[in-house]
């Protein structure tokens, strides 16, 4: 009795003292194996792990931008990346776009983009005109002809797309179960993903397609890929793939920018005001509705870019969205509601996955095991993950 | 409930027929009758002993499938339709369970009967270990841990295990005999898959009339409010994880005695995603869903998909739009239209097809009136 009023009372001290002891356990047993390896391979495994985190980073801000605004937990984001990263391929590899086509996909997106809130803002002039220039612009940057427009005319077709995705799955799949039970919701992104690999599979099959965007990087006089020779040193050789760090700075480049959007304009202001309080952002005015579209929009934007980078730095293949999936232990390791914490949370999951993979080689125990282990610690040690809020519920 | 709907002037006179779960004698005609028209089947395929061929051979291929995953689902259900509990990681208990089994059976030389509840046991203590996080986590963080369970099991099986399980190449499993019966032929095989199906429906549905099951319930229902009644939910939500994968692992052994053959590839997030997809379908949180959920799917899958939809859609296709390939449609219409469905389902019958069905009873029993 006594005694079990000591361990109450100290319950703190307990929980740290049973910490100290799994940390030192777990030195005692990959101390050993660490001291085996070279300095030169634990250098570049930590490098090459923070340029693969950049991307996992991209992905699991998508992630928390749907579940700030939302509330809901996109499975389907690895699907929305590689759909992004096909259509910006289509668009980039072939010569040219049939006008018609190039027509069809502006139109559609801006009619999706305008009747957001409503069909009712169809019918007013000032909207029908913002729309028709939108959509011509769209359309001639679509169809530029050439190799030299290539890139604008794969960033257009790409945008255009992933714009389009995210509105219509909003729009058809998510906005129709609001209310339901997290259940639902779950199994619905889900489903979408589904739908969305069907139509990949659909479109382009499932070939391996490698996205050349970085083929300018041997334009710019850097060796390919970038090696540093410390074998006197460090016992040795790091490599840095060019692809690979061009892809991390571009990562960094775009979320850094969606930072921005959300810390000082006023669509990112009222998004972050929404995902707050939905009743309370309707009562001042904030339309939830069109938030939430946008929410969708943005996040396929996201996975677009991270689809796009993470294609150039290797290539578009169905394990893509595997590798999103790698993103949901970034997320929960940073706290669901924390964009800092994404990037955080995505470059430690990198971190961890290549040195999983120096230390037990031949296992795969990187890419397949190792964040997921994070993943249970996170859920048992601090559930609300690094920067999340802390929950407290009531009946 | 609308079980307790009965025509007027039927009532329970004895306490037996109160709690049994064929209350009149029409149900009990029913139920016993199609019991034995299941039975029945296989003698009337081509294979069977008196070799007529009333009904095609492949059916009875695909009824063992259904009643096999009936039993998974019938164990996802537990969880997630009656517990509240997501699990994206089902089909890594059935892996567990199938696995077990093949080693019990090529290792230590155990019979089917002997490995059947062995491995299922097994399985059901696997899942009391990936169910020890919802102490401390609930709703999404919880199916992000049965999420973990999904690819760490497959690891454990592939890598550290390998010498055991074969890693990713296929393990070969022995046929299951009593005494000098050989179960080899799937219309053999029937005649355990079957009746085993049946038996843990009609055990499932036992367990929700519990004490046990009510608890499920008002845990789903409101685990706050269930815990200040007295209910003590993590105990709870422990038996019902240890449940759903001791079902799990009834469902994998069989798979595994049924193929004689066993890979990973089978047991994907993919699978896991399928399982839940058949409960939302057929009807989480009705004993009967998982049986309309996996007879909807599996005959889409199997016979309506390949031998409707593609030759249909294979000429069609390609026509209207150019850039499809005709070879991707194969690979593709299956995903396509699984989503497809399961979208349409989510949103416009959210209950699933059991719930209908329920509807429909009531308005039989009740006929001519519409209320």
């Amino acid at each position: 009795m006594i005694l079990a009023t000591f361990i109450e009372t100290h319950k703190r001290y307990f929980t740290a003292a049973a910490g100290i002891l799994v940390l030192l356990l777990l030195l005692l047993w990959l101390g050993p194996i660490i001291l085996e390896q070279r300095p030169a391979r634990m250098i570049q495994s930590t490098i090459t792990g923070l340029l693969v985190g950049g991307v996992y980073a991209l992905i699991a801000l998508g992630i928390v931008v749907i579940n700030k605004a939302s509330g809901v937990f996109n499975f389907a984001h690895g699907w929305m990346m590689l759909l992004g990263g096909l259509v910006f391929y289509t668009f980039f590899s072939s010569a040219g776009v049939s006008l018609l086509a190039a027509g069809a996909l502006a139109l559609l997106t801006v009619v999706m983009a305008l009747s957001m809130a409503g069909w009712r803002a169809l019918r007013e002039p000032r909207n029908l005109l913002i729309g028709l220039v939108t959509t011509i612009v769209l359309t001639i940057l679509m169809a530029l002809p050439g190799q030299e427009w290539q890139y604008v005319r794969a960033l257009a077709g790409a945008v255009t797309g992933a714009v389009l995705a995210g509105l219509a799955i909003e729009r058809f799949t998510i906005r129709p179960l609001i209310g339901q039970p997290l259940f639902a919701m779950v199994l619905m992104t889900l489903a979408v993903s589904e739908l969305l690999h069907g139509v990949t599979q659909l479109t382009w099959g499932s070939v391996e397609l490698p996205l050349q965007v970085f083929a300018w990087i041997g334009d710019l006089g850097l060796p390919q890929p970038i090696r540093f020779d410390v074998r006197e040193t460090l016992g040795g050789i790091i490599i840095i793939r060019t692809e690979l760090l061009f892809a991390f700075a571009l990562a960094l480049v775009a979320f850094a920018a969606f930072v921005l959007f959300f810390q000082f304009t006023n669509v990112g202001l009222s998004m972050r005001g929404a995902a707050e309080d939905q009743r309370l952002a309707q009562t001042l005015g904030l339309r939830v509705r069109v938030m939430l579209a946008v929410a969708w929009a943005i996040a396929a934007l996201l996975a677009m870019t991270a689809g796009v980078l993470q294609g150039g730095a290797t290539s578009l293949s169905l394990n893509m969205p595997l590798l999103a999936l790698l993103a949901f232990p970034a997320v929960l390791l940073g706290g669901l509601e924390s964009i800092g914490g994404a990037l955080v949370g995505g470059l430690i999951i990198g971190l961890v996955q290549e040195w999983a993979n120096l230390l037990f080689p031949g296992t795969q125990a990187g890419t397949e095991l190792a964040p997921y282990v994070v993943l249970m610690a996170v859920l048992v040690v601090r559930p609300d993950g690094l920067f999340g809020q802390k929950r407290i519920e009531r009946i | 409930m609308s079980a307790n709907i009965r025509p007027s002037g039927v009532f329970d006179v004895t306490y037996s027929q109160d709690i049994s779960l064929n209350r009149t004698r029409t149900d009990k005609i029913l139920s016993n009758g199609l019991f034995l028209v299941l039975l029945v089947i296989p003698l009337l395929a081509a294979d069977g002993p008196l070799g007529l061929n009333i009904i095609p051979q492949a059916w009875i291929g695909l009824i063992v499938r259904i009643a096999i995953f009936v039993i998974a689902v019938q164990g996802l259900n537990i969880l997630v339709g009656y517990t509240g509990q997501i699990s994206l990681g089902h089909a890594a208990f059935v892996a567990v369970g199938a696995y077990s089994a093949a080693i019990l059976a090529r290792q230590l030389g155990f019979s089917f009967w002997a490995a059947l509840p062995t491995a299922a046991l097994f399985t059901g203590l696997v899942g009391l270990l990936f169910g020890l996080p919802s102490l401390r986590v609930k709703g999404f963080y919880l199916a992000m841990a049965t999420l973990a369970a999904q690819f760490i099991i497959p690891w454990l099986i592939r890598y550290p295990l390998a010498d055991l399980t074969n890693g990713s190449r296929p393990l070969e499993v022995p046929v299951p005999t009593l005494g000098p019966l050989s179960f080899a032929h799937e219309s053999a095989f029937y005649y355990i898959a079957v009746p085993l199906s049946v038996f843990l429906m009609l055990a499932a549905r036992n367990i929700i009339r519990t004490r046990v099951g009510r608890a499920f319930i008002s845990i789903r229902d409101n685990d706050l409010a269930a815990e200040l009644l007295g209910i003590n939910v993590f105990a709870y939500k422990l038996q019902a994880f240890f449940l759903s994968a001791l079902y799990a692992g009834v469902a994998g052994v069989l798979i595994a005695f049924n193929d004689n053959s066993l890979s990973l590839d089978k047991f994907t997030l993919g699978l896991s995603i399928e399982f839940l997809a058949m409960l939302v379908i057929g009807g989480a949180g009705f004993s009967l869903g998982p049986l309309f959920g996996v007879t909807f799917v599996n005959v889409l899958n199997q016979e309506i998909i390949p031998n409707r939809f593609i030759p249909a859609l294979g000429g069609v296709l390609p026509q209207l739009l150019p850039f499809i390939d005709r070879i991707n449609i194969i690979s593709a219409l299956s995903p396509l239209l699984f989503g497809l469905i399961l979208v349409v389902f989510l949103i416009l019958a959210p209950r699933g097809l059991a719930h209908h069905w329920e509807i429909f009873k009531i308005a039989w029993k009740i006929r001519p009136f519409s209320h």
